[in-house]
């Protein structure tokens, strides 16, 4: 099946009842989470991970990933209105986008940063079909010794590329790898760091792990500032027209923002995050108006929000057509794929073109719902900005505990989200980024058993991993991102201490 | 854990030493059934174990509650069987690795079959076929065996994990057919069919029903099957047994069954054993079972014991036989 | 003095966490050779580069001037009591009882003092939670003490 047809086949897929509704629901929740601060797109997929076990597989993972890019367009509605971001990928919006609401200007704001999300899906969507029955293609010829190579890379990638503390977030991968250790090994059946708790035999709980690190630290450290944030301004429909000047200066922006998030978020361990970064600061450097950038400049919109969700598509190639999730919340529609006895990997496209296909055409359909819906329902959401926090946390902690028991019906997993929890906050109030624990924990398991298989197949030479081309060149990279970082931290170090000196 | 369970146990000997007279509780079923099954809903242990308790619920004119306790492979379901407050109205459908290989494999079991656990039926088996990669260099399981012999791992078999029965399966084979392969440990068979297909390693002992899409396909071929007999689901296999120097009585099956906890009274197990080997005698019923790739199976409490303790001694022989090896 | 409290003590404990695995690693299990590694060779690993790490994070914290964290102990501790007691419960008081009291629990961190709103809103949370998973999802948990 090519790309076309394969589409064509999803769309059959994905416009089914039973699918189409969970789609529907699955963007707008993630509307909701992405406009509440400080519940996000991560808290909510685990939240509803263990529900989806109820689900046909195809409906629980258009309805996650409905969660995820929904999320996106949501989390630049707080991050204009209000200047405090609903998601990550949204904090970039904050710096024009709020002035511009100062301005009156908020429903121009609320256009362009949707349309723009709506174009940066689309050629996410381009990317997808394009690359992955490619790479699914070429992905046959990998072994163990390329996907070891390749995921020690996207960890590297995912701690170093754009961290303030590359030492903090390597840490963070390293405390998730061995965690992931924990539970029976499978090349020698040893039941390792289980304590005597039969419970952690098949090791910890995925969904516990992500809802305490995510859902249960966020509201731990939200209950108070939530309370604080301020009234969001009421927004008509009619303010949302911008004047044809506003309007020209939307396209390309939104075009390169898209390509440089379809390329960042292809790349395993580089996210949305960082190419809506990357998208403002080309931005502002090629723009003949840069001195209105931070002061309202609707490319400052257009660029980051095309480029986030852009990425959000794209960063399904490596999940689905290799199998290696790029980032956290890919790990953790990885893990839904698992629990759902679907094996992401080169083998997806064949075994599972429902799955594969339908979900590719559901994100097409989603963002048309958003793009569709969004605009009537605005006053709705802005209007969700006003909910006190305080209504909705003890809520959240009672699904949570209830979700993470309905997995396997063991209240184990319950003290271990009361205990995670803990140590999530701990993790966050120290700067520590337990998403990447959580990356570290997905990946470790899969690392180890490659590494162990690649050298058990190679006969015990540790050489087969330079002498495999691509398994080399992932290698030789995840060094030089490393000796990049070290690089860093010692320049900033001298300038930090002639700064002092002076 | 360990000590709840031994006082629940001593709860249920005192009770039965409390009432000889009593020698049986008429009334029984009166109450709410519950089956405790080992994995999650909807995984196929846990379909099959819902496919026999529907109409078992009629016939015992109680309803049936399955309660999903996964974990370690299938322990944890019969943990929680013998911890239930209410033993009963507790049962338990499981896969053979919890009552033959755990005892080996879990040092923290906290059961001992022989002592905790009353057998009342055989629900059904399943085979393991053998696949190699559609090019793979040998046409019969002659052929194989003549490849696999050349040198001591000369080939390298997937599994799907130490102690699955992938594993077992593959090294019970290689002692019966005189050959020494590679173990290379996967984690999914999905990820077994990959590497096959790959060239990365060579073969592997895997489900049917996991095998079949890539045999139409034109990817893999299946040289052999498990069981004694040929397997409706594996159409035009042949049976391994006999074959290229194996002996005549080789077989490896996975199996399912159902179990009490220790103290159920022996009209309940009879009551229960001749309820399920009728509705395993229905036509219908071993339609469901096989398109999930089970034979239904059925047969006494006394025939189940021995298959364990059968079980036990082949698979405890190669897990010994695999210990020597490292 | 100036010092980076929240890199130093996470530093600390990262180191300390690294080294326990490495001994607990050594003395529990094998670590094999390159060719048949055994399962405390990546562990092993793992632990050193975590000791290290927690050693990088926390010597340049020594001397540098933290940011001052606030920890939000009341609302920490309403959160954990509200799980703990959720964990400890549910199997025994039943869904119903166990939610009421947790949701009342967990209410207690939030800033507004008034109590009729925490009633409304464990009775609301409840509802919800027994029609959603208990009769929507068809979820096997008990609703009631005993069974």
């Amino acid at each position: 099946m090519n790309g076309w047809d394969g589409f064509l086949h999803g769309l059959s897929v994905a416009t089914q009842p039973g699918v189409l509704i969970y789609c529907v629901l699955g963007v707008l929740l993630g509307t909701f989470v992405g406009v509440l601060p400080g519940i996000g797109a991560m808290a909510t997929i685990s939240l509803l991970l263990p529900i989806t076990y109820y689900l046909s597989p195809e409906a629980a993972l258009v309805m996650l990933a409905g969660v995820y890019y929904g999320s996106q367009y949501g989390g630049a509605v707080a991050s204009i209105l209000l200047r405090l971001p609903g998601t990550p990928q949204s904090a970039i919006t904050t710096l024009d986008g709020y002035p511009l609401a100062q301005q009156g200007r908020a429903g121009v704001a609320l256009f362009t940063s949707m349309i723009s999300s709506f174009a940066g899906s689309m050629i996410g969507i381009l990317v997808l079909i394009l690359l992955s029955g490619a790479l699914a293609q070429a992905a046959i010829a990998f072994g163990a010794a390329e996907y070891a190579a390749m995921m020690i890379l996207g960890l590297v990638a995912a701690s170093t590329v754009g961290a303030k503390h590359p030492a903090k977030s390597m840490a963070m991968v390293v405390l998730g790898l061995i965690l992931g250790c924990v539970g029976t090994d499978v090349n020698s059946g040893e039941q390792r760091f289980i304590f005597g708790q039969t419970e952690l035999m098949d090791g910890i709980n995925l969904v516990a792990l992500a809802m305490g690190l995510f859902g249960v630290a966020e509201v731990i450290s939200n209950i108070r500032v939530a309370e604080r944030t301020g009234v969001p301004p009421r927004v008509a429909l009619r303010d949302f027209l911008p004047s044809r000047a506003e309007l020209r200066r939307i396209p390309f922006p939104a075009l390169r923002g898209a390509s440089l998030g379809s390329f960042f978020g292809a790349l395993p361990g580089t996210g949305s995050t960082i190419s809506s970064f990357l998208a403002y600061a080309t931005e502002r450097r090629i723009s003949r108006r840069s001195e209105q950038f931070g002061k309202g400049a609707i490319e400052g919109i257009a660029g980051p929000e095309a480029a986030n969700n852009a990425a959000a598509i794209s960063a399904f190639v490596p999940t689905l057509s290799l199998g290696i999730p790029g980032d956290p919340i890919m790990a953790l529609m990885l893990g839904a794929l698992v629990i759902h006895g679907v094996q992401p990997g080169p083998m997806m496209l064949d075994a599972r073109p429902d799955m594969f296909w339908g979900l590719i055409a559901s994100f097409g359909i989603g963002n048309l719902l958003l793009l569709v819906l969004n605009l009537p329902l605005i006053g709705i959401w802005v209007s969700m900005l006003r909910i006190p926090f305080r209504w909705l946390y003890p809520a959240i902690l009672i699904f949570v505990s209830l979700g993470v028991y309905s997995v396997r019906g063991s209240s184990f997993d319950i003290f271990a989200v009361a205990l995670i929890g803990v140590i999530g906050y701990a993790l966050s109030l120290a700067r520590f980024n337990p998403a990447l624990l959580l990356l570290g924990f997905v990946l470790g398991p899969l690392i180890e058993t490659n590494l162990r298989r690649a050298l058990l197949i190679g006969r015990g030479d540790p050489m087969v991993f330079l002498q495999r081309p691509i398994a080399a060149a992932f290698i030789l990279a995840a060094g030089a991102l490393i000796v990049m970082a070290v690089v860093q931290v010692l320049r900033r170090r001298s300038t930090d201490a002639v700064e002092t000196e002076s | 854990m360990i000590i709840s369970r031994r006082a629940a146990l001593l709860g249920a000997a005192a009770m039965t030493l409390c009432k000889p007279a009593l020698a049986q509780d008429a009334t029984w079923p009166s109450q709410p059934q519950h089956v405790y099954v080992g994995f999650p809903a909807g995984s196929s242990p846990d379909l099959l174990a819902r496919i026999v308790t529907e109409p078992l619920a009629e016939k015992l004119g109680q309803p049936i509650v399955i309660e999903n306790k996964p974990g370690a492979g299938g322990v944890i379901g019969i943990q929680q069987m013998l911890n239930a407050q209410d033993q009963k109205n507790t049962f338990a459908t499981t896969i053979n690795g919890p009552l033959t290989t755990a005892p080996r494999l879990t040092p923290s079991l906290g059961y001992d079959v022989a002592e905790d656990i009353v057998p009342v039926t055989l629900i059904a088996t399943s085979p393991l076929v053998l696949v190699v990669a559609a090019d793979f260099p040998a046409e019969d399981l002659a052929d194989f065996v003549q490849a696999a012999g050349k040198e001591p791992e000369a080939l390298a078999y997937g599994s799907v994990g130490k102690g699955s029965g992938a594993h077992l399966t593959a090294e019970l084979f290689s002692d019966r057919a005189g050959v020494e392969m590679l173990h290379i440990p996967f984690t999914s068979y999905a990820e077994v069919t990959t590497a096959i297909i790959g060239h990365e390693i060579d073969c592997g002992f895997m489900a049917p029903s996991a095998a079949m899409q890539y045999v139409e396909a034109g990817k893999v071929k299946i040289l052999g099957i498990t069981s004694a007999t040929p397997f409706a689901q594996a159409p035009g296999v042949p049976v391994m047994a006999g074959q290229a120097g194996l002996p005549d009585d080789f077989r490896a099956e996975l199996w399912n069954a159902f179990i009490a906890p220790a103290g159920t009274e022996a009209a309940t197990v009879d009551t229960l054993s001749t309820h399920i080997n009728a509705i395993l005698a229905d036509e219908a019923v071993q339609k469901r079972l096989l398109d999930m790739g089970w034979q239904a199976a059925g047969g006494s409490a006394e025939e189940l014991q021995q298959r364990i303790a059968e079980d036990t001694k082949v698979w405890g022989a190669v897990l010994d036989r695999i210990d020597a090896k490292e | 003095m100036k010092r980076d409290i929240p890199d130093l003590v996470g530093g600390v404990l990262l180191a300390a966490i690294g080294l326990f695995v490495v001994f607990y690693t050594l003395a529990h299990y094998e670590i094999g050779s390159l060719r048949r590694m055994g399962p405390g060779f990546f562990p092993t690993v793992l632990g050193a580069a975590l000791a290290l790490l927690g050693g990088m994070v926390a010597l340049p914290a020594l001397a540098r001037q933290g940011e001052a964290i606030h920890i939000a102990w009341k609302e920490g501790l309403a959160v954990l009591a509200a799980i703990l007691i959720f964990a400890a419960g549910l199997d025994r008081l039943g869904l119903v009882l166990v939610s009421l009291t947790s949701v009342l629990i967990a209410s207690l961190a939030a800033p507004d003092r008034r109590i009729g709103w925490r009633i409304v809103l464990a009775l609301v949370v409840t509802a919800l939670s027994v029609a959603v998973f208990s009769f929507g999802l068809k979820m096997t948990v008990p609703l009631w003490p005993g069974r």
